[in-house]
């Protein structure tokens, strides 16, 4: 039989190519850059919303990943440092080139951060309370996740003179720029409904004893003490100087007055009483004593990488995490490719994407996708599994 | 009122206690370490470990935190310390000891956490005490004891002498036989014994938190410059009055103005009386 050399050897060569193509399309996954503050202050955020994100890379990778392609996480840890963040954003934008970022999780790392990747054309998923962080014109591609700053502030209000009907407010803010900015907002919003605070003050968030700031309001005549602060050892304080006096007003504020640690700093558990904050309905347990359906599941899942113990961290954080990745799964799934302006628009034509955190909604003129309605006020003494029951009404 | 004067001295006390540990390290090495606040958090964080996390006595727990403090404080000298100064007369020892303190705060914020975890009662006591409780007056009684300690000390030890032989002229007390650098890695060892030993006492106050040590180590240092480098009753002035100070600006003003005042009393007394209130003026003898 005649061989024919030439024939065979091009069919062969064309197979290696075939076959090394194929293999670099498997090969190919999508980048995605996590700027998350592992370490440094105020990471037991970030930590647990860690968690909610590699349990949905985790999720997602072994159902195949998205579009064919496997997810690559590059997790940053800025330790909360703006510079450290800003490098690595820039680092992941140009260098690393990925396909979306999401965070950083502080909102005074967010504020240098969304400028870079709005001009890398990065999709970008805001993790920041901060108001000023999205914006449909300057930063397109920013869509936020989290609610906004005004959103905790504007439930807390309402139920403070709404619900428990109380109209002498004491508002104790930090010195850091989140504090300061939301004692304004907070003594704007009051302002609106009428209400002039009787006492406002800011605090170093280091202060050793807050029982003179407590010992005024007291003094002010107020009937709610109202705390803007994410510092635990600052609100630990202000409990303790609280339940110390004796004085038993109600404290509503700041979702960080519900944390975990807080009930480890508290001279007395029942210091924790009376203490109410701004939450979510994704994590308030109902009437039934049940948390959501999503919610549970993930509660589940969580548990189970966790040990079986009881969660620790307020579980939203995690619900958040993990729906960050989930968003991004459903844009380009939606989309049908990673371009970024597909993405943009699929993400500004969003309608009620259910997430276990909440279902998000956002338009071309609107990039903040949570919703009012998935606010709630609860009972912080109710800790369970991250979790709470609803604020008395 | 009572409340602000007497937890306004209680936060100050602990920066006497740290000016008070600079004192130490300074008088054999002419060096102000970067890590002196630190060695006070550690005190306070291996302190309540000792009794929460490995449920100690309190008074092991004492002993641990002291142990520890110790520990680093010798470290210090060996590995930031003495290779800086045997090698350059420049103030590099500022780089080195930063790095040491920088390292190993990262360390415990890993180990321990980045929140504040609280710190036990030490003795049976009512939360309702008030300006009697006992997270104010322990770090006040231990910063006087520990100025106190220091002048007995100095004076009537033979290793209190060697100090102050040093403090007064290295040089001189090498050429009479007195082994510097083994009186250095001693001095290092009891300041960080002293530092564990605030930290610990004032652990209720400040909680065991990570991020405790820079702020002692910059409010420590300007209680030192305001009472007058090397004078211990002058650390124990410089610590009440920023105290009080920033108790009494916080009262009146908020707390936005409390850091620009301690720093504004640092520059008026380096203005006006650059050696301190009790500070010794050096002269050069020419």
């Amino acid at each position: 039989m005649k061989v024919r050399w030439p024939k065979l050897l091009l069919r062969a060569l064309l197979c290696t190519c075939v076959v090394s193509g194929a293999s670099s399309a498997l090969a190919q996954t999508v980048k995605i850059g996590w700027l998350s503050s592992l370490t440094g202050p105020l990471s037991s955020a970030a930590i647990a919303e860690n968690q909610g994100v590699q349990l949905a890379v985790d999720e997602i990778n072994k159902s195949g990943g998205i579009l064919g392609r496997q997810i690559e996480l590059l997790t940053r840890d800025t330790a909360g440092d703006p510079t450290k963040a800003v490098n690595f954003a820039q680092q992941l934008a140009f260098s690393d080139k990925v396909q979306f970022v999401i965070g950083p999780v502080n909102s005074g790392e967010a504020l240098a951060t969304t400028p870079i990747l709005a001009r890398a054309g990065v999709p970008n998923i805001v993790i920041g309370a901060l108001d000023e962080l999205v914006d449909a014109t300057k930063y397109p591609r920013a869509f936020r996740a989290i609610n906004t700053n005004l959103q905790w502030i504007s439930t807390a209000n309402n139920y403070a003179t709404g619900t428990l009907k109380k109209t002498k407010v004491a508002i104790i803010a930090d010195t850091s720029g989140y504090g300061t900015a939301s004692a304004r907002s907070a003594e704007q919003l009051l302002d609106k409904a009428g209400i002039k605070p009787v006492y406002v003050v800011l605090v170093d968030a280091n202060k050793t004893d807050l029982s003179d700031e407590m010992s005024k309001a007291k003094a002010a005549g107020a009937d709610v003490v109202m705390p803007w602060s994410a510092a635990t050892g600052l609100l630990g304080r202000l409990l303790n100087a609280r339940g110390d006096m004796g004085w038993n007003v109600p404290v509503v504020g700041h979702p960080a007055l519900m944390a975990a640690q807080i009930r480890k700093l508290l001279n007395k558990p029942e210091y924790w009483d009376n203490t109410f904050a701004a939450g979510y309905q994704s994590t308030t347990y109902g009437a039934d004593g049940k948390l959501p359906e999503r919610t549970q599941a993930l509660v589940d899942k969580v548990r189970g990488k966790l040990g079986g113990g009881e969660i620790d961290v307020l579980f939203w954080w995690v619900a958040l995490g993990y729906d960050t990745v989930k968003i991004i799964e459903y844009a380009a799934k939606t989309a049908g490719s990673f371009d970024p302006a597909a993405i943009q628009k699929v993400l500004e034509n969003t309608k009620d994407f259910r997430g276990v955190y909440t279902s998000y909604s956002w338009s071309p003129t609107e990039r903040n996708g949570f919703p009012d309605a998935n606010m709630a006020m609860n009972a912080a003494s109710t800790f369970k599994d991250g979790s709470f029951k609803p604020a008395p009404r | 009122m009572l409340t602000v004067v007497v937890s306004g001295l209680a936060i100050g006390m602990l920066y006497a206690a740290v000016a008070l540990v600079y004192n130490v390290m300074f008088s054999t090495s002419k060096v102000l370490s970067v890590t002196t606040g630190h060695i006070a958090m550690l005190g306070g964080v291996f302190g309540a470990w000792f009794m929460t996390g490995l449920h100690l006595h309190w008074v092991i727990g004492l002993a641990g935190a002291i142990a520890v403090g110790a520990l680093f404080g010798g470290l210090t000298e060996l590995l930031a310390i003495r290779r800086v100064l045997n090698r350059s007369d420049e103030h590099l020892w500022l780089l080195s000891t930063l790095a040491l303190a920088t390292m190993v705060q990262q360390a415990v914020g890993l180990w321990w956490g980045t929140e504040p975890r609280p710190f036990p009662r030490l003795i049976d006591q009512t939360f309702s005490a008030g300006a009697l409780d006992q997270k104010f007056w322990l770090p006040i009684a231990l910063a006087a004891l520990m100025a106190i300690g220091l002048e007995v000390f100095y004076r009537r030890t033979l290793f209190g002498k060697l100090f102050l032989a040093m403090s007064e002229d290295a040089f001189a007390a090498r050429a009479r036989g007195v082994s510097t650098d083994r009186i250095r890695v001693l001095s290092y060892v009891l300041s960080g014994a002293l530092g564990g030993l605030a930290g610990f006492a004032a652990g209720q106050l400040t909680f065991a938190y990570f991020a405790l040590g820079l702020t002692l180590t910059l409010n420590g240092f300007i209680a030192l410059a305001v009472g007058g480098l090397g004078s211990n009753v002058g650390a124990l002035i410089g610590g009440a009055a920023l105290g009080l100070l920033n108790a009494f600006a916080s009262h009146w003003f908020g707390g936005s103005y409390q850091q620009t005042i301690a720093v504004g009393l640092l520059m008026m007394v380096l203005l006006l009386k650059p050696e301190g209130l009790l500070g010794s003026k050096n002269v050069r003898p020419v």
